[in-house]
């Protein structure tokens, strides 16, 4: 009924979104298991009305909630609880869409199934990475679907994925607080970062989780339990610290900023030298994710919030 | 007697009379009349001797005879005249000659006079005669002619007479010669005689109606003897009822001791005859409710185990006296407005008073109303009145919950049962304050009520469901002039409602009870629903009161709900405070009146280590949509009266879990302030480091949703 419909949007959180590849589609991910997409275009016209910002299509899409969602140019590919499923984007408008395949990553423990938290997309290697609470990271290929390499060496649970382009190296963050990088092609952990073991960018009565993880081949951003903070990659120094007391849940490199979201309503931008430029509020009190938009039409930047009224949030203009 | 002589001779004399001497005798003499008359008498029995001469003599003569005389008369008189003038001695004596003929002569024309006299006379007599003669012809002719007339007429009469025989429609000649007996048809006789064949039809008829007459008599002599077994009979019967009433007087204890109380039940629909339709109806629909759960309770003994008892409460004479014939009502208004008049003169009552009476007046309920007792498994019973507001044509009710056993009603619990709002939002949204008929607020418009709000202490709630249990329906779109009461709206509704009321009785009573639980710090947790929580369970609940509802909007963290329009003024808000150790657990929470099919709401802040709500906590907020958005495993068995204390022992346990899992800061020396004793596979997952507020039974470990 009405009260019990109200209760549960209060209480629903949107953990994972993803830009279709024409740019013209969000899909969100809820913490029901539950797929919404929003039609861009109607939302952020300058018509838009309240009916424009309520999902097009909302369909169950896993079990548990839906942990991450990552889109190839025709797939969308979402993750939950112990499995990654592939959906047609074109497909996706239309009612009773059902996957079109479905994997699970061997998994050791049976006791109980490990979540996908963070999917990431190799192009080169037409591969997709899941890594999550198992604590070791699962290399899919896509066209067969076989599950090709499990790189193990965390300890705890991993929250976020990375992909350094150059050298096809993969950086994984997670509950124990390292940051470590692998190599695809040896399937070895290639070096490793505890971030919580640096005095300037730990932050112990957080702990010492990694809950985001944004590169640029030289360069690394994390944060979590321990700062915000840029690393040099090579040297594996924090080179800066960005004074952000509230968690980062996601972070990301956008043109010549830094964009980070987490407790609190805004998303940040920094400049690369530590500096605070911009903070564009949002409606939620907390962010779980952000994704851009990377269509040329509307460079925009999407926040996804932790709240979930059913709006995708607002668009945050960069540059 | 000379004189006597005289006049008769007078009389008699007549100029024929001396006429005829003066011819017999050539001088004129003084006749004794008397002596001439009784001779001529005595002669011709004529009385004047003319009378016999007038026969004989010849009128032209008599006429010649006239016109000498007066000729002779004139010349006498000339030379009467001549001598005269002349004068001399012997004059005298030749006027006295000429005197004496001229006497003659003037005696000559008396009786020419007499003749003439006579003549006429006698002319006269005979045109008289003749005339009279003409006459009597006449009259004899007239007679004759209207005789005629007469017998003209009798004829065409006797022509034009219908003998009232021929009204009479007789037989056919057919028939008559076919059914009449002969010695009336007389065949040989009335063939030939159209009279004698009339005069035989008429017989037979009359023959037949005398029959007939005979036939009618006796029928009507029957249908007397029939009438009177008929008074008879009634008779009988009317005396019967005075018997079967004091049969039914004396079966009344045996009713009683068979629990089937017909009497009471058939004193209870004369009641009813004089309720208003909409508390008819619901009399009619409950009564009829009530008897059907009884039937369908067939296991039951025969004694009926009423769950639903209906009665009339009020003064039917004040109901009857509501209708009183419309005479005595314009009296009473005409002496009322004269009353009126007179009490205006003498003190003007005030405006508010005036208003005061007029609002009272348009407040007026009906003086019958309908009591329904609901009784529930626990020997509680709902007594619900029903009273019917006759100038708005709405009906509103009152509730009143009695136990079996005494209640002691714990602080918290005040507004549970009370009557204002015991029956609050049975249905969604219908919360009884506001009239349900949209044509009253014109008529508030006119007495300055501005809502019923106010008056519904007294009068009671004007509930939507008791509008629609007494047939009234009154739809928002096409507002109705006149509302009427129908039976098929209140049918269908009954048993829903009964059904609602119940569960709201028993939901309420159960809270009651529980409340008294949580006041005293214990969460009254039955044993069938000990299987959703661990054995061990540390955080205790250390308050439990009410908070009004402007205090819950005050609150920083309920704003979520607030803005959701989750926080009506129908609403009952409460405050448990739950503590373990350091940390204190704040939960703001929003009961519903449609509890428990409506999950209570809880609203959480933490105050350990900083204060943590669900706008900076994550965990805050699982534990939150534990309790709200997965009610439903807490519902424990039907009728889910523990949902609440199920929560509240959830929401124990979840601090629990939330303490003893929060990760160990290494910088801060000392032991964690709560060891973790849960079993948990895992600490943390997922992007938000969901902690494990999952308790899985049997195993008894704790696992993340």
């Amino acid at each position: 009924m009405e009260v019990f419909q109200t209760l549960q949007r209060l209480h629903m959180t949107i953990f994972s979104q993803s830009v279709s590849p024409c740019g013209k589609f969000l899909a969100a991910g809820n913490n029901y298991g539950q797929i919404a997409v929003f039609s861009l275009s109607a939302a952020l016209s300058s018509e838009a009305k309240e009916e424009s910002k309520k999902p097009v299509v909302t369909f169950q899409a896993h079990d548990g909630p839906v942990y991450s969602m990552v889109s190839t140019d025709r797939h969308l590919l979402s993750a939950g609880d112990g499995e990654v499923k592939a959906w047609l984007w074109a497909e996706i408008l239309k009612k009773g869409c059902k996957e079109l395949w479905r994997r699970q990553p061997p998994y050791r423990t049976s006791l109980e199934v490990p979540e996908i938290n963070a999917l990431l997309l190799v192009p080169k290697e037409n591969s997709l990475i899941l890594a999550g609470g198992d604590c070791q990271l699962h290399a899919m290929d896509l066209e067969t679907g076989a599950f090709t390499r499990a790189l193990r060496g965390h300890t705890d649970y991993i929250h976020c994925l990375a992909l350094r382009e150059r050298s096809p190296e993969v950086l994984s963050g997670g509950e124990d607080g390292a940051v470590r990088l692998w190599d695809l092609r040896t399937a070895k952990e290639v070096q490793t970062i505890e971030v919580y073991k640096h005095e300037e960018c730990s932050r112990p009565h957080n702990g010492r989780w990694i809950g985001c993880l944004a590169t640029d081949s030289d360069w690394m951003v994390c944060g979590g339990g321990p700062a915000l903070t840029l690393w040099h990659l090579r040297s594996s120094t924090p080179t800066t610290i960005f004074p952000m007391r509230a968690p980062q849940k996601h972070v990301t490199f956008y043109q010549d900023l830094i964009l980070s979201a987490g407790q609190g309503r805004c998303v940040n931008q920094w400049q690369l030298s530590g500096e605070l430029k911009a903070q564009v509020p949002g409606s939620s009190p907390g962010l779980l994710s952000l994704s851009l938009n990377q269509q040329p039409a509307a460079p925009e930047c999407k926040v996804g919030p932790a709240r979930g009224c059913g709006d995708p949030g607002r668009p945050v203009a960069c540059g | 007697m000379v004189r006597r002589r005289q006049s008769i001779c007078r009389r008699l004399w007549s100029f024929g009379d001396v006429a005829s001497l003066v011819c017999c005798r050539d001088s004129v003499r003084t006749i004794c009349p008397q002596n001439i008359c009784s001779l001529r008498a005595h002669m011709e029995g004529k009385y004047y001797s003319e009378e016999a001469e007038v026969d004989l003599r010849d009128p032209g003569r008599d006429y010649e005879l006239y016109k000498y005389t007066c000729q002779e008369l004139q010349r006498l008189m000339a030379e009467i005249q001549d001598l005269k003038s002349r004068g001399g001695k012997d004059v005298a004596v030749e006027i006295e000659d000429r005197r004496i003929q001229s006497c003659v002569h003037f005696m000559t024309l008396k009786k020419l006079n007499r003749l003439a006299h006579i003549r006429l006379k006698k002319g006269r007599d005979q045109t008289h005669e003749a005339k009279q003669k003409v006459d009597a012809y006449h009259l004899q002719l007239q007679n004759l002619l209207y005789e005629v007339m007469h017998l003209q007429k009798e004829i065409t009469k006797c022509l034009e007479f219908k003998s009232k025989h021929e009204e009479i429609d007789l037989v056919s000649l057919e028939e008559f010669y076919k059914e009449a007996p002969p010695d009336i048809s007389k065949a040989e006789v009335t063939m030939g005689d159209p009279h004698q064949q009339t005069l035989a039809r008429l017989d037979w008829e009359l023959e037949q109606r005398k029959r007939l007459a005979e036939k009618y008599r006796e029928c009507l002599s029957n249908k007397e003897k029939i009438l009177k077994e008929i008074e008879v009979k009634k008779e009988y019967l009317s005396s019967l009822q005075p018997r079967l009433n004091s049969i039914m007087q004396a079966s009344l204890p045996v009713q009683e001791y068979l629990f089937m109380p017909f009497d009471q039940a058939h004193k209870q629909y004369e009641t009813a005859r004089h309720l208003p339709p909409p508390l008819y109806v619901l009399f009619v629909q409950a009564t009829a409710y009530g008897q059907a759960c009884a039937h369908m309770k067939s296991s039951q003994p025969p004694r009926q185990d009423k769950t639903l008892s209906v009665a009339i409460e009020g003064s039917v004479d004040e109901a009857k006296a509501l209708f009183k014939p419309p005479e005595d009502s314009q009296d009473d208004e005409s002496d009322s407005d004269a009353e009126e008049e007179q009490t205006t003169k003498r003190r003007r009552p005030t405006l508010g008073v005036q208003l005061d009476d007029k609002r009272k007046e348009m407040l007026k309920r009906h003086p019958l109303s309908v009591m329904l007792d609901l009784k529930c498994k626990d020997d509680s019973v709902l007594h619900l009145t029903f009273y019917y507001l006759m100038n708005l044509n709405i009906m509103t009710v009152k509730a009143k919950v009695t136990t079996a056993t005494e209640l002691i009603t714990p602080i918290s619990a005040g507004d549970l049962l009370s009557p204002d709002s015991v029956l609050s939002c049975l249905y969604p949204g219908d919360h009884g304050k506001k009239t349900p008929n949209p044509a009253n607020q014109y008529q508030f418009d006119k007495v300055g009520i501005l809502t019923l709000r106010d008056y519904v202490l007294d009068l009671g709630h004007p509930y939507l469901w008791v509008q629609k249990l007494g047939g009234l329906h009154f739809p928002k779109e096409q507002p109705q002039h006149t509302v009427i009461a129908d039976h098929s709206l209140s049918a269908s509704h009954m048993e829903t409602t009964m059904k609602l009321l119940k569960t709201r009785v028993q939901s309420r009573l159960a809270l009651h009870k529980q409340f008294a639980s949580l006041e005293h710090g214990i969460v009254p947790v039955t044993s069938d629903c000990q299987y959703l929580f661990p054995a061990k369970v540390v955080s205790r609940l250390v308050k439990w009161v009410t908070i009004a509802h402007e205090d819950y909007m005050e609150l920083h963290f309920t704003k979520d709900i607030v803005e959701a329009g989750l926080a009506g003024d129908t609403n009952l808000y409460y405050m448990a405070l739950v503590e373990r150790g350091t940390a204190k657990l704040q939960a703001a929470v929003v009961l519903n009146p449609g509890y428990s099919s409506i999950p209570p709401i809880f609203q959480l802040c933490l105050n350990w280590k900083g204060e943590k709500t669900n706008s900076n906590d994550d965990n805050i907020r699982a534990m939150e949509s534990e309790v709200n958005v997965c009610y439903k495993e807490l519902c424990g068995p039907r009728p889910s009266h523990q949902l609440l204390t199920n929560q509240l022992q959830r929401l124990c346990v979840l601090l629990d879990v939330y303490l003893e899992t929060e990760s160990h800061d290494d910088s801060v020396e000392g032991p964690k302030e709560f060891p973790q004793e849960k079993m948990c596979l895992r600490l943390f997952r997922g992007p938000s480091r969901m902690k494990p507020f999952k308790y899985n039974h049997p195993q008894g470990f704790f696992s993340h949703r």
